[in-house]
Formats: structure tokens, C-alpha cells, sequence
């Protein structure tokens, strides 16, 4: 079976005032996966997504989404920041920071208009928020403001969508929501990223994993390594999950 | 009123409203305190522009100074970037180091050139239209008036063009920065239009009195929307009010008319924050007492919802065995008498069919924490809204 290759990082490194915090990482992700980062705190997981999307300039190393720059692949991206990354007391509504999701398509100076309107309210209703499309954001509780988030990457409608901890502080049945979305965005071929924490449900979420500490130190397919060896690498401490049939 | 008059305030409004626009930007990002260091630093940008054009409201003065106040914020982040001092300390350094080279630039030659630091610091407003702006010989009104009126067109090209990106800028620099707007160009202009702004406005209110235009009309609307369009209308019209109303304080009280603006300004300020109906001091400390009545409320209905007993639920026996004070007991009985949540029989409480489905919920969402499940009773209870 050859599947495309969907992003492909060659000899990253990126470093904090000369500490680096992701060390020399090669990593192909094939087209159609739903992958898990997981790592300790400090692993560069956050800093990994970062580099990949440009936010955050590598001293070393190149990024490649479907073969090209990420430059020039920006419409097949979307990505979802953590939710602690913004001011959740800033002025505007649910519905405002969905079409938030539009300007990329749009870019500079253009306005959102009827067209991203339909597709905001679309994705509100595909994460189960179109009552609260008016409602301010601060008003909303963690795991509504996490499915405001998942919409806005939603309504950008790309191939690769990149989630920075969307499990983070979010109830059960958001938890449920959420990945029952991005297993169907798999369906539909898409390529999905995913910081990822708790070890526990990574087999059932997900059908492929990275385990990073600011080296890579592996990535695949769950079913093949997903396993203590790899965690106990990752960790540094005598792993034992209980993930064995 | 006399023409000078009325160009005094229309030059206030003019300055009011180019500072506004900014300064929502600047209070949505936590930069308020950028704004004083730039309004003090660009001291020696407008001392070297003087000595190269002997005009205080020639153009590349303005732009000199401007870039002063752009180097300013350049110096704050590599000091801060450096990971040995914090920004508010970065700030505090680098301002008063180029406000110092100003202050040295000026006395050194102190009688060479017609500036002085209070002017610097305080401006004068009531002198604006003494200094007019001829177009071909003609007298086109002063020339604070004209500069401001420019500075102002260009900001609000700038908003109006840029207002989604400077939008997601503000909100999510990484979404920002991963859709292609790029985080530090929008940081830049933002930092160069109040820079502008400062520079074109010192003149007529001060390097001072600048700050409180741009920062509290923000601070004010930030406290009475939800909306950023509505906080951009808002600040505007507080500025514009403050600038109209504190000219005649000033009038009224024959004294200084930026000193009269800043404090009709602060008095809007403190007004929204003890009044505004949401996020006012008033409102929370109302919203917090609500609060303290309906966890009581909640208490004393699980109580009844464990106590099927006669004896646990006499009127007497809650007073006691819950340990409230009487007046509490009262609103708390009285409460969730209003809201038919119990009904009062032969002096023993029980709860109503909707009291039992309300405490039920309520119970559900304490162990599950799940939102859907309480939404419509948030209009009616403050608890849950947390």
C-alpha cells in the first residue's frame, strides 16, 4: 500500500535561547491518519506543531505539506491553538470566532460575507453550538469554548487540521464529541494531528502516534508501537499502561 | 462662541478619536502601559526634528518622532527577549533613557530653540489656533487641526482595511500567524499608528495627558460590551465627550483644558466602573451576593431532597440543624418559595415536583459537570453561570 505522504519534516530543530527543544526531528506523516504526540511536559510537542505551521522560526531543518512550503499550503491547514493561548475575555461571539476560520481563504483586507457566514453557522451546528452562535465568549464554559475552537478549524474545510491539547479541561461528553468529529474527518481522508495527554486512551482514539522528547523517538501505526518499550523510552521511567490485551 | 473656540474642540475631538482607535487595541492586547513609554521616548525624536526643520508640526518631524517611539517598542522586546528582565522593568528602563536624552538635547540648547519640556510634557491646547495652516496664501484653519484630521483619516483607512487582521491578531496570534497574518506586521503598524498619534497629538494635550486618551475610553468600553465594533463606537464617544465637556470644565474653571479632559475622562472611567451593568463593581458584588443566597438555596434543598422524615423538615428544625442566621434562612426559604421550589405545610417544608427536578439537575451537574444540562435554568440562577 503506498499512501501519500501528507507532511514531512526533515532534520528539525528548533531551540529557546540557544536550549534547543526539538532536536534534529525526521517525521512523515501519511495522508488519512488520525495521529496522537505524546510526551512528557517539555517534550516540544506544542513547539513541534509550531514550527510545522511557521509560527515559530526553526534554526534548522524544512517542512513540506504534500510537497511543498507551508508557505504556499496554508488553505489545506487549519489548526487549533491551545485554548489557554487566548483571552477568552475578549470581545466578540461564539459565531465571530468561527468565521475567524474564513480569513485565511479570504486573505488580507477582503471581508467575511454571506458565503463564510452559512459556513460558520454550518460548522457551529456540526459541533452542537449553533444555540450559542450569539453568546459572548467568556460566557461560555472550557468545553464549549474548546468546540467554538474545533468549529473554527472546521469551517476552514482544509486536508490537515493540527489540534494543539483539545482534550485539555474539556467534560466527558465534549471528549466524546470531539474525537467522534476527528474520527470522521479521518473517514473523509483528511490528515489529523493531535497533542495528546492522556495515555490511557490513546489505542481507542487513534490509529497512529508519535512519542516525542525533544528527540523523536518513534512514530507509526498504534497497533505496532504503542507499547511499554517505547513509553518507558519516552518517559524515562518504567512505563506499564494498562494498554495490553 | 467665538471661532478659536470652537477650533479648540473640534482639534480635542480631532486628537480624542485618533487616540481612541489605538487604544482599544492597546488595552485588548495588555499594552496599555507601551503607550506612556512611547508617548515619553519619541521626547528626543521631536527635539531632532526640530533642530532639522524649526517647525513643530512639520511632517518629518512627526515621522522622526514616530520612529523613536517604534524604536522604543524594539528595545522593549530585545531587553525582554534576553530572558533577564521582566517587560514591565524593560519598560521602565528604556523609557526614561530616551526621555533623558530629550531632556539633555533641550537644555543643552535651551536657548537656541523655542521647546521646553513642559510643553513637551503638558501641550496647550489654547494656543492650537494661534498657529494657522496656509493653503496658497489662504487661512485654512490651524494647522493642529490639519494634522490630527490627517493622522485621523489615515487610522481609520488602517482599521477599516485591516480590522479582521488586526482582529485575529489580537485574539489568537497563533491562528494569526498560521493563516499567513503575519503576527509582527500587524504588531508594527499597530505600534507605528500610535506612535503617529502620540507624536501629532503631544502638541496640543501633552506626552502626559495622551496616555488617558488612548487607555481610558478603552478601559471604559471594554467594561460595557461584548462587542469589539461596539467598544471601537464606545470608545470614540467617550473620548469625543470627554474632549467637548472637559473644554468647558476647563472654560467654566479657567484652567488648563487638557488637565480638564483627562479628569472628565477619569470620571467617565470610574462611573462605568462602579455602574456598568455587567462587568460593573456593583454587578459583580450584586452577581457574588446572588451567588452566596443561591449555594444556600442549593444546600437547603439537597437537605430536603435527603430527608424524607417530617421531623428533618420542620421550619424550626432547618433553622437550627442548618445553623443560618434567621435573615438568611428567610431568604432562602422565601427564594425558593418564589420560585414554587417547596410548599409549606403545617410549618414542614417539602419540595415541589419542579423543586425535586431542579435539585436533581442541579445534583447531576455538581458530579458530571456538564453544561447542556443547566442551560435553560441559567437564566433564572446566577450559580451556574460561573
Amino acid at each position: 500500500m503506498t499512501q501519500k505522504i501528507a507532511i514531512q519534516v526533515d532534520d528539525l530543530t528548533v531551540a529557546y535561547n540557544y536550549k534547543p527543544v526539538l532536536w534534529d526531528i525526521d517525521l512523515v506523516i501519511p495522508e488519512g491518519v488520525l495521529m496522537a504526540i505524546v510526551g512528557p511536559n517539555g517534550a516540544g510537542k506544542s513547539t513541534l506543531i509550531k514550527a510545522i505551521l511557521g509560527i515559530i522560526e526553526p534554526i534548522a531543518g524544512s517542512v513540506a505539506i504534500y510537497g511543498e512550503p507551508y508557505k504556499k499550503q496554508r488553505k489545506l491547514v487549519a489548526y487549533v491553538p491551545q485554548k489557554g493561548s487566548v483571552d477568552w475575555d475578549f470581545p466578540t461571539t461564539a459565531l465571530d470566532v468561527v468565521m475567524m476560520g474564513t480569513y485565511g481563504s479570504l486573505g488580507w483586507i477582503k471581508r467575511p460575507g454571506q458565503k463564510q457566514t452559512k459556513a460558520a453557522l454550518e460548522a457551529l451546528e456540526k459541533v452542537d453550538m449553533l444555540s450559542f452562535k450569539s453568546r459572548q465568549i467568556s460566557q461560555l464554559s472550557g468545553g464549549q469554548q474548546q468546540r467554538i475552537f474545533l468549529a473554527r478549524a472546521l469551517v476552514q474545510n482544509a486536508s490537515i487540521y493540527f489540534m494543539d491539547e483539545p482534550f485539555q479541561g474539556v467534560d466527558a461528553s465534549t471528549e466524546i464529541a470531539i474525537i467522534n468529529i476527528l474520527k470522521e474527518l479521518r473517514k473523509a481522508g483528511k490528515t489529523v494531528v493531535v497533542v495528546h495527554h492522556d495515555l490511557q486512551t490513546v489505542p481507542e482514539y487513534f490509529d497512529w502516534v508519535t512519542f516525542l522528547n525533544v528527540k523523536k523517538i518513534a512514530t507509526g501505526a498504534v497497533k505496532d508501537i504503542f507499547n511499554d518499550n517505547n513509553l518507558t523510552k519516552t518517559y524515562g521511567i518504567n512505563y506499564k499502561v494498562a494498554v495490553n490485551k | 462662541m467665538s471661532s478659536p473656540q470652537i477650533e479648540i474642540q473640534i482639534i480635542a475631538a480631532l486628537v480624542a478619536v485618533s487616540c481612541a482607535i489605538p487604544g482599544v487595541f492597546l488595552v485588548l492586547r495588555k499594552m496599555a502601559l507601551i503607550s506612556d513609554a512611547i508617548s515619553h521616548s519619541i521626547l528626543p525624536g521631536i527635539v531632532l526634528g526640530f533642530f532639522i526643520t524649526q517647525d513643530l508640526n512639520s511632517p518629518l518631524l512627526i515621522i522622526l518622532a514616530a520612529g523613536t517611539g517604534i524604536i522604543t517598542v524594539v528595545l522593549v522586546e530585545r531587553i525582554q527577549k534576553t530572558g533577564l528582565v521582566k517587560e514591565d522593568t524593560a519598560i521602565g528602563l528604556v523609557f526614561p533613557a530616551l526621555f533623558s536624552v530629550g531632556v539633555l538635547l533641550i537644555a543643552k540648547n535651551a536657548n537656541d530653540i523655542h521647546l521646553d519640556v513642559d510643553a513637551v510634557l503638558l501641550g496647550e491646547l489654547a494656543f492650537a489656533p494661534f498657529d494657522r495652516f496656509l493653503l496658497l496664501g489662504i487661512d485654512a484653519g490651524p494647522k493642529a487641526a490639519w494634522i490630527m484630521g490627517v493622522i485621523l483619516l489615515i487610522t481609520l483607512s488602517l482599521l477599516y482595511l485591516f480590522f479582521k487582521e488586526l482582529k485575529v491578531s489580537t485574539f489568537d496570534v497563533g491562528l494569526s500567524s498560521a493563516l499567513g497574518f503575519s503576527p509582527a506586521i500587524l504588531h508594527y503598524g499597530l505600534m507605528s499608528v500610535s506612535s503617529v498619534t502620540v507624536v501629532g497629538a503631544f502638541d496640543a494635550v501633552g506626552a502626559i495627558l495622551v496616555v488617558a486618551l488612548m487607555i481610558a475610553p478603552a478601559a471604559a468600553a471594554y467594561l460595557l460590551t461584548a462587542d469589539l465594533k461596539k467598544m471601537l463606537w464606545l470608545s470614540v464617544f467617550f473620548g469625543v465627550f470627554a474632549a467637548i465637556s472637559g473644554y468647558w470644565l476647563a472654560h467654566w474653571l479657567d484652567s488648563s483644558i487638557a488637565g480638564s479632559i483627562t479628569t472628565v475622562l477619569a470620571l467617565v472611567f470610574l462611573l462605568v466602573y462602579f455602574f456598568a451593568p455587567k462587568k460593573g463593581l456593583l454587578s459583580v458584588m450584586y452577581r457574588q451576593k446572588q451567588q452566596r443566597t443561591e449555594v444556600s438555596l442549593l444546600t437547603f434543598l439537597l437537605h430536603l431532597n435527603n430527608h424524607q422524615e417530617t421531623q428533618e423538615r420542620h421550619i424550626n428544625h432547618l433553622r437550627e440543624h442548618i445553623n443560618w442566621q434567621q435573615v438568611k434562612a428567610n431568604t432562602v426559604v422565601g427564594l425558593a418559595l418564589d420560585n414554587n421550589l417547596i410548599t409549606i405545610t403545617n410549618e414542614v417544608i417539602s419540595l415541589t415536583t419542579k423543586g425535586l427536578s431542579f435539585t436533581q439537575t442541579a445534583l447531576e451537574y455538581i458530579i458530571t459537570n456538564k453544561d447542556d444540562k443547566i442551560e435553560h435554568l441559567k437564566d433564572d440562577f446566577f450559580l451556574f453561570r460561573g
